[in-house]
């Protein structure tokens, strides 16, 4: 059995562009006009960091991750959606 | 190969959806630009993962419940800010005016 290298692999590739898109998104992150630009940066930002660490999961063998991945989404969502109700109460403008 | 074909639709959707998010003039279309380019992004490439991987039964389930996760959370986030950008008195930019449009 070849042990395929792992920098050929199309989905190397893919964690490449998702990673470069992510470093994109800083820029909404950091010059947004309102706060909830922000939060849209911030909430994007963190489903594509989710998507990398499974596509590390798959790349490195290491299946555990997943389970990290899981909990980093919940943990993205709880986030995001306390912002927002906070957002909407007029707490901050 | 049905997965390589998954990881293309993922990444286009992915690299759309970021210009989408640098370009679009509004709180309201840079979420539209977010939610349905980055969650059919992010459920495509988790398919083709999940496809690909050569692992168990219980890991490959584990990646289609990270892609049904995705689906049920993004929406609901996306709902959650347009809700609150609205009544905390955030005006959208362009404005449809369908009268002015067929010339009353």
């Amino acid at each position: 059995m070849v042990k395929e290298y792992i920098l050929v692999s199309p989905f190397t590739l893919a964690l490449f562009i998702v990673l470069f898109t992510s470093v994109i998104l800083i820029y909404r992150l950091m010059v947004g006009p309102t706060t909830p630009d922000r939060i849209v940066g911030f909430n994007t930002i963190s489903t594509k960091i989710t998507i990398v660490i499974a596509l590390l999961a798959f790349l490195k063998n290491e299946y555990l991750l997943i389970d990290l991945a899981i909990v980093l989404l919940m943990m993205n969502a709880l986030g995001s959606l306390i912002l927002a109700k906070h957002f909407e109460k007029g707490g901050a403008s | 190969m049905i997965e390589y074909l998954f990881l293309l639709l993922g990444i286009i959707l992915m690299i759309t959806g970021s210009i989408g998010v640098i370009r679009f003039p509004d709180v309201y279309t840079r979420l539209h630009a977010s939610t349905k380019c980055d969650t059919g992004g992010a459920m495509s490439i988790l398919i083709a993962l999940a496809i690909v991987a050569e692992a168990p039964l219980l890991i490959k389930i584990k990646f289609l419940i990270l892609a049904f996760l995705i689906a049920m959370i993004n929406p609901m986030i996306a709902h959650a800010i347009a809700r609150g950008a609205h009544k905390s008195g955030i005006e959208p930019v362009g404005i449809i005016d369908m009268y002015a449009r067929d010339g009353f």
